[in-house]
């Protein structure tokens, strides 16, 4: 397979196919569609760099302006390889006049960072999309009704699925091991383990929870969860632009956060990781944060091996947790801990692993991003996953495992099994994932 | 025999530069200027402000001018030519034509320091219209008008809404025959184009180029402030022909970064014309007998290490008679070409009275 994906052509230029008539013989000669471009008119356009003026009055757009056009980014952009979408390109389109804030480009980014990660110029896309986004929506220009469905189960729930907030502890009871809800018992606890959404309803990533807890049980972590009083931490939401509902979000999180005491919390999700490490300090609060692995990783040689795994598999980083927030390092100290696995990295991992298609509010935009892209990200990773010879992809992210088991369906790869790593950490150490 | 004066040819920022250094170090030189005035190009020429920060030329050409007449060491010669060059190193004989009438003088050595002049516009094989429109001026048009600080379309008087700078003209060009890069016009139209975007906040400013050669310090200190501060818009891809419509312009050339064709309408066009050898630096390099290269620069001909030798012993080159080069290579070169001068009247006269 190569390592970039098809390209659609551009759509603006080209039609089907066109039919000219011969001015000797006076017959029709059909032309393909190349060809055509010969016969649209051209268009005299008014190049005007005012976008740039407009974009600029949201703080954090005013870097777009800045790139030069080296281009470093487009072969690292995860969308790039799907589609015709490149941050370069969103730079060159509202120089020529393009409004950003109703063209499709603006909710494409996924907010992965690999593009900030190459950029000479750090131009910042991470800065630059919410904004914008932000600024579309203040002016009224259409969401996709998807994301935006989105936004007001988060607003009215506290949760991006809509599901009941009396339900958010409802994947302790097959759990096997008793876990402390904070609100029934507000004894301090060195643990306050943050499980957001995902790890809360969805079925898959109730199971991660669940080994979860096991595996933190049999290691003595003291820690208890807010259970109905749990909100998401909204870091995908801010950064799909709805900032004023993060910043709503954060009030009710830090009022509820303050009722209990602990050391220090503990979320599966790297997006909540990085709303707690990055956009809570800037706001004023301060936590002690560790994302799951980050916690469990220092602690293997304390675990009682029970099994060994006899698994090939291949490692996905999670773009919050890895390119963003530099950790790379804990989640293989887990895999490689355990006996019988072997670890095969795939071409683009760690600081250059490509992204699943979830962040940014991407997690929330699949039906409208299929219309710009030959396939899904996450379809492409599951590609490059089978690629290692891996029978299993192992992930830390609770965007991740559902995106990956459709994929793995869709594009026939049904055999690759899709894993987070506590449940094989639990699996190794003997649990039964069942819970019984 | 011989003598320890020096004569320097040309009196622009090279020249001034190299005789300040001859008389500094307590040598005599004779100034030789066609012209009747010291300050060479940016002076003949108008120039607003000095690249790559943009101090006011005028004062600027003016105070390394004084540093050379203040002194008594030095015997400037304005209106005044150099025909014939007669004699040998350590003794050559000058034969000078001015207002005063013709007289020889015998130097020990030289440094030729007679410029570039601009790329003529009307020599590129595009279909710019630089003698054809009004409205497509060359980057010193446009410094004179900056210098005045009044930037307006020659057309109809009034201050352009839009206007682009197309790079390269004249430069990097086999047809031409000019292969080189010119190396400051990058700087120079981006430098301009700041001076522009200060003086009419609503001319959206453009730059069309092949590849910005914005070396060294330029990148930091003119081409990206131009870029993140001014808002002057950098497109990669060329215009190749210039078109009139109504009473705007409209240029035609490809957006290479999207595979597009590109028109688009415009006020004003700026040619960044390149640098040529000057009259002068032709005229001299056969007066003085020293070769040139292929483009009719001097050929410094003793490799990197050595910039500012000839193929004559005892005359030295300097600044942009030698190619292409700011104000920086210029000055840097003078000094160069001045301590190699001088070292070399006095070991001749070392040896002679040995």
């Amino acid at each position: 397979m190569p390592i970039s994906g098809r390209k659609v052509p551009p759509s603006a230029i080209e039609k089907e196919s066109a039919t000219v008539a011969s001015s000797i013989s006076g017959r029709e000669v059909d032309l393909p569609a190349m060809w055509n471009r010969m016969f649209e008119p051209r268009v005299l356009s008014e190049h005007t760099p005012d976008g740039f003026a407009r974009l600029q009055e949201m703080p954090g757009t005013e870097s777009l302006e800045w790139c030069y056009g080296c281009g470093k980014c487009v072969p690292v952009c995860p969308v790039d390889v799907v589609g015709e979408y490149g941050p370069r390109k969103v730079h060159r389109k509202v120089q020529t006049g393009i409004d950003l804030l109703s063209d499709p480009d603006l909710w494409l980014c996924t907010t992965c960072g690999n593009c900030l990660r190459v950029c000479p110029k750090e131009v910042d896309m991470i800065q630059i999309m919410p904004a914008a986004r932000e600024k579309a929506m203040t002016d009224g220009a259409a969401v996709p009704s998807e994301l935006q469905d989105v936004f007001e189960k988060t607003f009215r729930y506290g949760n991006a699925l809509g599901e009941n907030p009396r339900k958010r502890a409802m994947w302790t009871r097959d759990a096997g091991v008793p876990v402390k809800v904070l609100p029934k018992d507000p004894t301090p606890v060195d643990v306050l383990f943050y499980v957001e959404d995902y790890w809360s309803y969805h079925p898959r990533g109730q199971q991660a929870a669940r080994a979860f807890a096991r595996v933190a049980t049999a290691l003595g972590v003291d820690f208890g969860i807010l259970g109905h009083e749990e909100k998401t931490l909204g870091d995908s939401q801010r950064l799909a632009g709805e900032k004023g509902l993060f910043d709503s979000l954060i009030e009710d999180v830090t009022a509820t956060l303050a009722k209990y005491e602990f050391t220090r919390i503990v979320t599966p999700d790297p997006h909540g990781f990085n709303a707690l490490v990055k956009e809570y300090p800037k706001r004023g609060h301060t936590f002690d944060v560790l994302h799951y692995t980050q916690l469990l990783a220092p602690m293997v040689d304390r675990i009682t091996w029970q099994k060994e795994l006899p698994y090939q598999v291949t490692f996905h980083d999670p773009c919050y947790l890895g390119r963003h927030n530099g950790e790379y390092d804990a989640p293989r100290t887990l895999i490689n801990a355990i006996p019988g696995i072997e670890l095969r990295e795939m071409a683009r991992c760690r600081a250059n692993g490509y992204c699943c298609g979830g962040g940014g509010g991407g997690m929330w935009l699949d039906g409208f991003t299929r219309d710009y892209t030959t396939e899904r990200l996450s379809e492409r990773r599951v590609r490059e996953a089978v690629e290692t010879g891996a029978d299993m992809l192992v992930v830390c992210c609770p965007y991740e495992v559902s995106r990956f088991e459709d994929a793995a369906k869709s594009t026939g790869n049904g055999h690759l099994k899709i894993r987070d790593i506590i449940e094989l950490v639990d699996e190794a150490m003997g649990n039964d994932p069942a819970g019984s | 025999m011989g003598s320890e004066t020096v004569a320097v040819i040309g009196g622009g920022p090279g020249g001034l530069r190299a005789a300040h250094g001859i008389v500094d170090v307590g040598s005599k030189v004779v100034l030789i200027e066609k012209r009747e005035f010291l300050g060479g190009t940016p002076i003949a020429e108008n120039y607003a402000g000095l690249t790559p920060h943009g101090e006011a030329a005028e004062p600027q050409m003016q105070r390394m001018a004084e540093l050379v007449t203040s002194n008594p060491n030095a015997d400037v010669r304005l209106g005044t030519e150099v025909v014939s060059c007669e004699g040998e190193p350590g003794a050559y004989l000058l034969t000078l034509t001015g207002a005063d009438g013709t007289e020889t003088i015998e130097v020990g050595a030289i440094v030729l320091a007679t410029g570039f002049k601009h790329f003529d516009p009307g020599r590129e094989t595009q279909m710019y219209g630089y003698y054809e429109f009004p409205d497509v001026i060359a980057l010193p048009d446009l410094e004179a008008m900056l210098k005045e600080h009044s930037v307006v379309r020659p057309s109809n008087g009034e201050a352009p809404k839009s206007l682009c700078f197309i790079q390269c003209v004249g430069s990097r060009d086999r047809q031409i025959g000019n292969e080189y890069c010119s190396k400051v016009c990058c700087g120079v139209a981006s430098k301009e184009a700041i001076e522009v975007r200060e003086l009419l906040p609503d001319c959206k400013v453009y730059i069309f180029y092949i590849d910005m050669r914005m070396y060294g310090y330029w990148e930091s200190e003119i081409y990206w402030p131009a870029q993140e501060k001014h808002h002057v818009q950098y497109v990669k891809g060329m215009v190749t022909e210039v078109l009139p419509k109504g009473d705007k312009l409209i240029i035609r050339g490809e957006d290479t970064t999207m595979g597009r064709p590109m028109e688009i309408p415009m006020d004003m066009v700026v040619l960044s014309v390149g640098m040529e050898p000057s009259v002068g630096t032709r005229e001299m390099a056969r007066v003085l007998g020293v070769k040139q290269n292929r483009y009719g620069f001097i050929d410094a001909v003793a490799g990197p290490l050595d910039p500012v030798s000839t193929d004559r012993e005892g005359i030295y080159a300097c600044g942009a008679a030698l190619g292409p080069a700011d104000l920086e290579d210029t000055v840097s070169s003078a000094s160069n070409a001045a301590l190699r001068a001088v070292a070399f009247v006095r070991s001749r006269a070392a040896a002679a009275t040995a």
